[in-house]
């Protein structure tokens, strides 16, 4: 393998990051690094023109948010359809008293917990940036329902972070 | 808390979260991956990155059986046919296929797309009135059955 070590030197450098938009799209840890996997291997078989590109971070994402709905729809067939019924929240882990640390990774882990409707296209409106009109483009839904399950996961957000933030922020 | 108030809350916080960070396991995983993706067997990489030898006899093979075929379906008049249909039909067709293939293939993945969500439910319907009609019929014949006793 000729260019092993600038391929080595280029996953070191952008795996949180695509790891990051896997994860945060997928809510599952292991699932994500099935993706990143597959998305660095792409950028492996492209690597003498995506390499030494300046946009080479604009391309993973890209790819990466891409392959993250692929898996989505393929491996989580109908959640489209289901969205119309409102999951409730998984159950995130309780987070009373804890430190600011704490707080965040527990903060993520409720995003995580998240259905699917919900935390997808409020990762890709915070997250990744893009417009509401893009989000429904790139997801084949309409901007209301964009709108509305992004309301729904970020009042699901606040009234986590109602729940816990309280007594930390009293004291 | 209307939605304004509320996009700015959340997104404070989700701004402040730190990116999680890939695990140990993914860089192993990843030069893994694209060894074994470089040490895969030739014939399942494309026809241009074949050894030569190879591109060399499969061309030569398609040679022969297309002119295996062509012997076949006939010598002098009917090859004439045949070579002059490929002149005026097939090669402008083939032209033509291509546009009809890609055209039709967009149009079955978007059909397709429309659909998938609800193939399950469709197969639950059918399978639902296939019973349906099983026992309506088995009512009826047993209705008849009775009727033709009862005779």
């Amino acid at each position: 393998m000729s260019d092993a070590p600038e391929f080595e030197a280029f996953v070191r450098k952008y795996q949180d990051m695509v790891f990051a938009t896997a994860v945060r799209l997928l809510g599952n840890p292991s699932e994500a690094e099935d993706v990143a996997q597959t998305v660095f291997l792409r950028a492996f078989q492209r690597f003498d023109r995506v390499g030494a590109s300046p946009a080479a971070a604009g391309w993973l994402k890209t790819v990466t948010r891409n392959a993250c709905l692929n898996h989505l729809s393929r491996y989580r067939a109908r959640w489209q359809f289901f969205s119309e019924l409102d999951a409730p929240i998984r159950e995130a882990p309780p987070a009373s008293s804890v430190a600011q640390d704490e707080l965040r990774e527990r903060l993520e882990a409720a995003l995580r917990a998240l259905p699917d409707h919900q935390r997808i296209p409020l990762v890709l409106f915070h997250f990744e940036d893009l417009s509401y009109a893009a989000i429904a483009a790139t997801l084949g839904v309409s901007v209301g329902k964009v709108k509305t399950d992004i309301h729904r996961g970020r009042d699901a957000l606040r009234r986590w972070l109602d729940r816990y933030t309280a007594p930390y922020e009293s004291r | 808390m209307n939605p304004g108030d509320l996009e700015r809350v959340v997104s404070a916080h989700l701004r402040r979260l730190p990116a999680p960070r890939a695990p140990h396991t993914l860089l192993p995983r990843v030069l893994a991956a694209v060894r074994q993706w470089r040490e895969r067997p030739w014939y399942t990489r494309a026809w241009f990155s074949w050894p030569i030898e190879w591109q060399v006899a499969s061309s030569l093979l398609l040679g022969v059986v297309v002119t295996g075929l062509v012997w076949l379906l006939g010598s002098g008049e009917a090859s004439e046919l045949v070579m002059w249909r490929a002149s005026t039909v097939v090669v402008p067709g083939i032209a033509n296929l291509g546009e009809r293939l890609s055209l039709a293939t967009t149009a079955a993945r978007v059909a397709w797309h429309t659909v998938e969500p609800l193939v399950v439910y469709a197969c639950a319907a059918v399978m639902l009135m296939c019973a349906a009609c099983a026992v309506f019929g088995a009512a009826l014949g047993r209705v008849m059955f009775e009727r033709a006793v009862q005779r």
